[in-house]
């Protein structure tokens, strides 16, 4: 099956030699013919990426975005334009994201599928069914620059050295907060120990902060990155499991008593539209969320919209720590028809990325910095004219400064997969917040636990 | 005699009514949801047993127009069709072979095809994928035409065996008496009678087509392609937020007629029950 | 055509008269049904069945044969335990208030009276309903923040606005919604069931009680109990089956939560997460797996129930 792709590999660079050693008003013409077909489409380089050698169809499948122009966009435009430049019929499906895992097991046993399959997270237990996608980051950083940090540790698996997915984008997590609320108890969420304090003064008044603890991505992502705030980590560099610590103990009892004195019971139930729900219905004071929540109450009309401030996560004694909300990634299975159209696809979605940036309303960042420079992203948030005037303006600082990747300091591995799939983090804080253990207690248990899935990885070679 | 029918007549409102609003009170809910504007759906101030500002038929519009529902539809008649029929071929036979003729082997053939209830498709999707990957049917409604008589057939079978054996023996009896064989009997006599049983089994057996999920959602991956269940789960569902009018719009639109449809066989069966067709 | 069978009869002695025969007649009407099933479900399930006995990961089909290892670690995982105590739990509760529910509607239902037909539409909408789209219905019902339960306690004065009880976030609240929500959903296939059963007693049976003069719960507990017994047995049979293979419903409303005790997790839905989401197929299932003899043996017991039962 790889044999095709270098055949077809060495057929285009055949091809380029071929006509440059030509040389000659042919290639002039083609020359002029691309670079205004390539400003006009905005693709690179007509002569390298002459399409001849890619065939037949693509098949892609991802989640139905939040976002309905971006859906509109990838499969009406941008799909459509590069499947005409590349000479290839290509066919989006979408599904809801919560059941793309099912779909993939069920592809990866029938060994059918789509050639590009879309998780929001990165899968890496699926590593030994994929191909090894290493160049197709190798060819995006030969033109736009190097892949971003946070790409690189979810989707590179330093053990067996392979690249186990591709990741296009991901979604920066700031915190969503009613400023007026907040101002009338005189705080701002700058801080952990600010919204401690500012918890129960705003429960008293009827409007609650609400963070997840429930088998959700939400809590997942926001329980995660709260313990990262206080020095608590899942694993170390070396992937060696470090969830036991003081640290922990310290985030777990701190958590339960914002919960204890200023939040609802509901937050155990929570689905990953509630905490949207609970600002959207006027009730929430702060959720931490992408910026789902202040686009929706915008689109409403809602009379609090403009009161809606963005945030990076708030302090902890660590330090500023988030993660992504969700993160775009792609991976071709190793049973996939068409992977040299799937390699392309991806790389020039990703060279292109500005378009996708603009189209998802600047939910999706690119992983790749180059795609579109953080200067450049300001640019566009400064130029949004939602009140406060330039609020969105400060997701590039989170993207830039405050987010890391799931596993941080060490790699998004299937250990970790498995802990974040199993909300078990969530869990440990349920547990403290709702005094059914105490947090050393939790912190133990937690520990035993995730030590038993890293083992089991460990043992199938994966870590 | 009067006095009695009014007590009965009392106790049977006293029984069906809460039973009746339990039931169907999520459905007067979808009606709520369906039809509310935005504004006063998300609104928690008001009342939310009215529309307030009106009703609106923007989420049917969104249904209609801006997804493929109306394929759904079509594909979930389709596959429902050709399953119940596919489920009354096999069933009717095997059910009165087992109600009548079988005997020993019959009894443990009864409870055999029952296992296949017993494993829960949250396991058997997968072999079950790769099977209809291997015969190229995925992405297809074919497959769930293949598949879905695997659980409509035993129970159906069961229905039917409890239903062949109510028609007394002396019909058949009689219709031997005079000189038909047993297929004979089989097709020009049995079959008549048991018009309810199969009305029965065609009632359960489209419910549970339509209610099938794990094995539609699995299967088939193209919108269009997709059956109601499964397209307004995975399509109107928009990351964290779903479309909560067009989804209750789409819940309603099949669930009424076949309410209505199951009402009217309703009687039908049980007309067959308690007449016969030997008063 | 009778008498042309007749006529015919000692000509087509040779073949079409195997046709007589009961035994083979049987084989031949039951076989298609059997050999469907079998072909059809006999490979998928010895696939799976296999898939337990394997490390295998990541929805392959192949992986390295453990033995007993997954259903040895299972059988220890607490997590394991829970699933399987609130399956138990589930489903009896859900099918016991079905049997009492069933029992009393379908006796209501019988006779007619003015309003039957729109009382029994309503009855029936439950079962009518593609059960994922009913159950959005319900996750906002019991929604934590628009929940039309909550509106209507809070404005009734009975509960205090900020933390109203909530359905699906409170373990054992979230425990009576599932429950309620199983039997909710499988309580119009019950009813129908048993109202063909009452239809079934013959009249001759009801005439002759009326004649002996028993009536009312003297009636119910000699004549029309005895009689329904079988076809009640498969009812709750049925619905036993389906609410402990079940997924959806606790997929959709509370995705196995409330945390900490996870105190809705069923069976099927751990399957899921261990086989599925984490990618731990050969657990995942030998999970599923544990609920084949469980299942089975309670099948076989009814079934044999039933058939002692019946009254001819």
């Amino acid at each position: 099956m790889s044999d095709t792709d270098d055949v077809a590999a060495r057929h285009g660079r055949y091809d380029r030699r071929e006509l440059l050693r030509k040389g000659g008003v042919g290639a002039l013409t083609v020359g002029l013919a691309g670079s205004t077909a390539s400003k006009a489409f905005g693709f690179y380089g007509p002569l390298r990426f002459k399409g001849r050698w890619l065939k037949g169809d693509l098949t892609i499948i991802q989640w139905v975005h939040f976002v309905p122009a971006y859906d509109t966009w990838f499969d009406n435009t941008w799909c459509k334009q590069w499947g005409e430049k590349n000479d290839v019929q290509v066919k989006v499906d979408h599904i809801l994201n919560t059941l793309l895992p099912a779909r993939a097991a069920a592809e990866v046993a029938a060994g059918s599928g789509h050639d590009l399959f879309f998780q929001l997270a990165p899968l890496a237990q699926y590593e030994d069914q994929v191909i090894d996608h290493k160049e197709i980051v190798q060819e995006v950083q030969r033109k736009i620059g190097k892949i971003g940090a946070l790409a690189h540790k979810s989707t590179y698996n330093p053990r067996t050295k392979k690249w186990f997915a591709f990741s296009d984008n991901y979604v920066p997590d700031p915190v969503i907060w009613r400023h007026d609320l907040w101002n009338g108890v005189g705080l701002a969420p700058n801080t952990w120990d600010n919204v401690r304090t500012a918890a129960p003064k705003l429960k008293a008044i009827g409007h609650p902060i609400g963070i997840g603890m429930s088998n959700e991505l939400d809590s997942n992502m926001a329980n995660i990155a709260f313990l990262m705030c206080f020095g608590a980590f899942i694993q170390n560099e070396h992937q060696q499991v470090t969830i036991k610590s003081k640290h922990t103990i310290e985030a777990l009892k701190f958590m339960a008593d914002i919960y204890q004195r200023g939040e609802t019971s509901e937050i155990f139930g929570w689905t990953p539209s509630s905490n949207n729900d609970f600002i959207y219905a006027g009730k929430g004071s702060m959720i931490l969320n992408a910026i789902s929540a202040t686009r929706t109450p915008e689109d409403r009309h809602l009379p609090f919209a403009d009161d809606l401030w963005i945030y990076p996560i708030p302090k902890g004694p660590h330090g500023r720590y988030g993660l992504e909300h969700v993160m775009g990634v792609y991976s071709i299975w190793k049973f996939a028809k068409n992977k040299a159209a799937a390699k392309k696809f991806l790389s020039d979605l990703e060279i292109n990325y500005r378009q996708a940036f603009l189209a998802s309303k600047f939910y999706n960042f690119p992983t790749f910095p180059g795609a579109l420079p953080f200067n450049q992203i300001q640019k566009y948030a400064r130029a949004d004219t939602h009140k406060p005037r330039g609020k969105y303006q400060i997701l590039t600082t989170i993207a830039k400064k405050y987010t890391y990747n799931v596993g941080y300091p060490g790699f998004t591995n299937a250990a970790v997969s498995e802990v974040f799939a199993t909300f078990l983090i969530p869990q440990m804080f349920a547990q403290v917040a709702q005094k059914k253990m105490t947090a050393a207690d939790a912190a133990s248990a937690a520990d035993q636990q995730f030590k038993k899935v890293f083992a089991k990885w460990r043992k199938a070679g994966k870590i | 005699m009067s006095h009695v029918t009014l007590r009965e007549k009392t106790l049977s409102y006293l029984i069906v009514g809460p039973f009746a609003i339990v039931l169907a009170f999520p459905f007067y809910w979808m009606v709520m949801m369906a039809f509310k504007k935005d504004a006063d759906f998300y609104n928690v101030q008001n009342v939310p047993f009215k529309f307030n500002g009106g009703p609106t038929f923007a989420n049917v519009r969104l249904l209609f127009h801006h997804t493929k529902y109306v394929n759904w539809l079509i594909n979930t008649g389709e596959i429902g069709v050709v399953v119940v029929g596919i489920t009354l071929a096999l069933a009717v036979p095997a059910g009165y072979a087992l109600a009548r003729l079988s005997g020993r082997m019959g009894q443990s053939l009864g409870v055999g095809i029952f296992l296949t209830y017993l494993v829960p498709p949250t396991l058997l999707f997968l072999p079950f994928f790769a099977l209809i990957s291997r015969l190229h049917l995925q992405n297809s409604i074919w497959s769930l035409v293949l598949v879905y008589p695997s659980f409509t057939v035993p129970f159906s079978t069961w229905l039917l065996m409890g239903f062949f054996k109510t028609v007394p023996q002396e019909l058949e009896d009689a219709a031997r008496i005079d000189g038909a064989s047993r297929l004979g009997t089989l097709i020009r006599v049995i079959f008549p009678i048991s018009i309810p049983g199969i009305l029965t089994v065609v009632i359960f057996s489209f419910s549970l087509v339509v209610n099938e999920f794990v094995y539609a959602f699995v299967f088939i991956s193209s919108s269009a392609h997709r059956t109601v269940s499964t397209g307004v789960y995975t399509d109107l569902i928009r990351g964290d937020l779903p479309e909560w009018g067009a989804i209750m719009v789409a819940a309603l639109i099949p669930s009424i007629p076949l309410a209505l449809l199951y009402n009217a066989f309703l009687n039908r069966f049980i007309a067959g029950f308690t007449g016969g067709a030997f008063r | 055509m009778a008498e042309a069978v007749v006529e015919a009869r000692p000509r087509g002695r040779r073949w079409i008269d195997i046709f007589e025969r009961p035994g083979f007649l049987a084989s031949v009407l039951i076989s298609p049904a059997v050999v469907f099933i079998t072909a059809l479900v006999g490979a998928p399930l010895a696939l799976a069945v296999y898939l337990s006995f394997t490390n295998s990961t990541a929805g392959s089909l192949h992986g390295k044969f453990v033995g007993l290892h997954n259903f040895r670690h299972e059988w220890h995982e607490a997590a394991f335990q829970h699933a399987v105590w609130h399956t138990f739990l589930f489903t009896v509760i859900s099918q016991a208030a079905v049997l009492i529910g069933a029992g009393l509607l379908a006796h209501a239902l019988i006779r007619p009276f003015r309003g039957r037909w729109i009382l029994r539409f309503l009855i029936l909408l439950p079962w009518a309903a593609p059960i994922a789209l009913s159950l959005m219905a319900w996750t906002w019902i019991f929604d934590t923040t628009y929940s039309v339960i909550n509106w209507t306690l809070i404005h009734l004065h009975l509960v205090d606005p900020i933390s109203p009880p909530q359905w699906l976030a409170q373990p054992h609240l979230a425990m009576g919604s599932v429950i309620f929500v199983h039997a909710w959903r499988i309580l119009p296939f019950a009813t129908v069931i048993f109202l063909a059963g009452i239809a079934s007693i013959p009249k001759e049976v009801d005439d002759a009680a009326a004649i002996d003069g028993a009536t009312g719960l003297r009636k119910f507990w000699y004549v029309t109990l005895p009689l329904q017994l079988p076809i009640a047995t498969v009812a709750l049979l049925f619905g036993i089956v389906f609410t402990a293979t079940d997924m959806v419903v606790v997929y959709i409303l509370t995705n196995g939560g409330p945390p900490p005790s996870n105190s809705t997790e069923q069976i099927t839905t751990w399957a899921y997460k261990i086989g599925i989401e984490s990618g731990s197929l050969g657990e995942g299932a030998a999970i599923s797996l544990f609920l084949l003899p469980v299942l089975a043996t309670m099948a076989v017991l009814m079934l044999l129930f039933a058939r002692r039962v019946e009254v001819s």
